[in-house]
């Protein structure tokens, strides 16, 4: 028995009622919203369900980059004593949000309950996007690059001790960030892990510029303004599957602006090269890209305000099902070839 | 490509198969309530803070 009532950790869930809820069916996904591509999440939370903190997070490399057993026995710790603040008064409670159950997404309702199938935590992710795009609402640059990566900004965590800061680059280098610090705040919220931390900067519009983060250093508190990089929001959206419309079937890479003078092309532009064609784009003839394959414009469009490559664009301008006409280079001549893409079958 | 539970996933997987089985207490493992409310009605009934899990083939 790994973790007996004994052992540290059991002795620190004990100090909780514990609850595992693998069914999302009746579960209020507004108190418990996420991001949903996380196979494993944590709550910790008092009977009035005022949420004392999150456990959790994930990015593109692994499942359980974030996740640690030292820094689970820490958020564990911390929350025992959230709570104790709370009993004694010491904590205002917060404003519920807004209570959303699966049964009011109907798109989610015809692919799960009237299927009798789970309400995978995925699904909900999934869906709540579907349901905005039919709405018109749908944000691609909040709703679909979700839990912006903190290594964008030169943040590495030093993992098993939670929010201190193992290697500070870039961005938050330049605004003061050092090695050993402590996070304990994001733009003004109070986070205790990784989990709360990767919430609260999903939060942020993806139109700002800048943020700021608390640091904790020697026991002295220090806000640090961070400038945003170009692209922070942007995520590796490999892992989430389903969750990426309209796909494309090829990967590629930003030209460099050495390349693009060689090529004679505008700094500015968009221009990549093809780095991978996926098998399915020959099988679903979708395109008739090969690897070194140059892609200059799409639709006649060679810049944009936030994509700098061809597979950005497409994602982020096109709608599934539409057919996009690409400027590639290809042997040094230019030529252009369509690009159609599909809606997933799920989602027809 | 050959799938693995990751690290710390198995470990925690250990720790839920042997503690965490929503079964009656054993004295010597952690006991895991599998209805939300019934946690929350014993959480008000013996004030102590709720520990959630979600988990999900995502």
């Amino acid at each position: 028995m790994l973790s007996p009532k004994s052992s540290t950790l059991g002795k620190q869930l004990s100090q909780y009622v514990c609850v595992r809820v693998v069914r999302m069916d009746d579960v209020d996904v507004g108190l418990f919203d996420r991001d949903w591509n996380n196979t494993l999440y944590f709550f910790m939370l008092n009977a009035d369900e005022q949420i004392y903190m999150r456990y959790g997070g994930r990015d593109a490399a692994s499942p359980d980059t974030y996740l640690d057993l030292s820094s689970l026995e820490l958020a564990l710790q911390q929350g025992v004593e959230l709570h104790r603040q709370y009993l004694s008064g010491g904590a205002k409670p917060v404003a519920r949000p807004k209570a959303i159950f699966p049964r009011e997404i109907p798109l989610l309702v015809q692919r799960t309950f009237q299927q009798r199938q789970c309400v995978e935590c995925h699904l909900i992710g999934n869906f709540q996007n579907l349901q905005r795009e039919q709405a018109g609402i749908l944000e691609k640059l909040t709703h679909l690059y979700r839990s912006p990566d903190i290594k964008t900004l030169g943040i590495t965590l030093d993992v098993p001790k939670g929010l201190v800061v193992k290697e500070a680059g870039g961005a938050v280098q330049a605004a003061g960030m050092r090695p050993g610090d402590r996070i304990t705040g994001w733009n003004g919220a109070v986070v205790w892990t990784f989990g709360d931390l990767q919430y609260v900067y999903d939060k942020v519009d993806r139109k700002a510029t800048q943020i700021q983060i608390t640091v904790d250093r020697n026991g002295e508190s220090a806000v640090l303004d961070i400038s945003l990089p170009a692209r922070w929001w942007w995520t590796d959206l490999r892992f989430r599957q389903s969750s990426v419309e309209p796909r494309t079937h090829f990967e590629d890479r930003a030209l460099t602006d050495d390349e693009k003078r060689k090529f004679g092309l505008k700094p500015e532009g968009f221009a990549s090269q093809v780095k991978y064609v996926a098998d399915l784009a020959k099988v679903m003839k979708t395109h008739d890209l090969r690897v070194g394959d140059v892609i200059v414009g799409v639709d006649g469009v060679e810049s944009d305000e936030f994509a700098d490559t061809a597979d950005l664009f497409i994602k982020l301008r096109k709608t599934p099902g539409d057919t996009a006409i690409l400027d590639v280079l290809r042997d040094g001549k230019r030529m252009r070839m369509p690009l159609k893409t599909f809606r997933m079958n799920f989602r027809q | 490509m050959k799938k693995r539970l990751p690290g710390f996933l198995f470990r925690l997987a250990c720790v839920a198969a042997f503690a965490g089985l929503p079964m009656p207490a054993q004295d010597d493992s952690v006991y895991w309530y599998s209805d939300y409310r019934e946690a929350l009605r014993q959480a008000k009934q013996t004030q102590k803070p709720i520990f959630l899990e979600f988990r999900c083939e995502a």
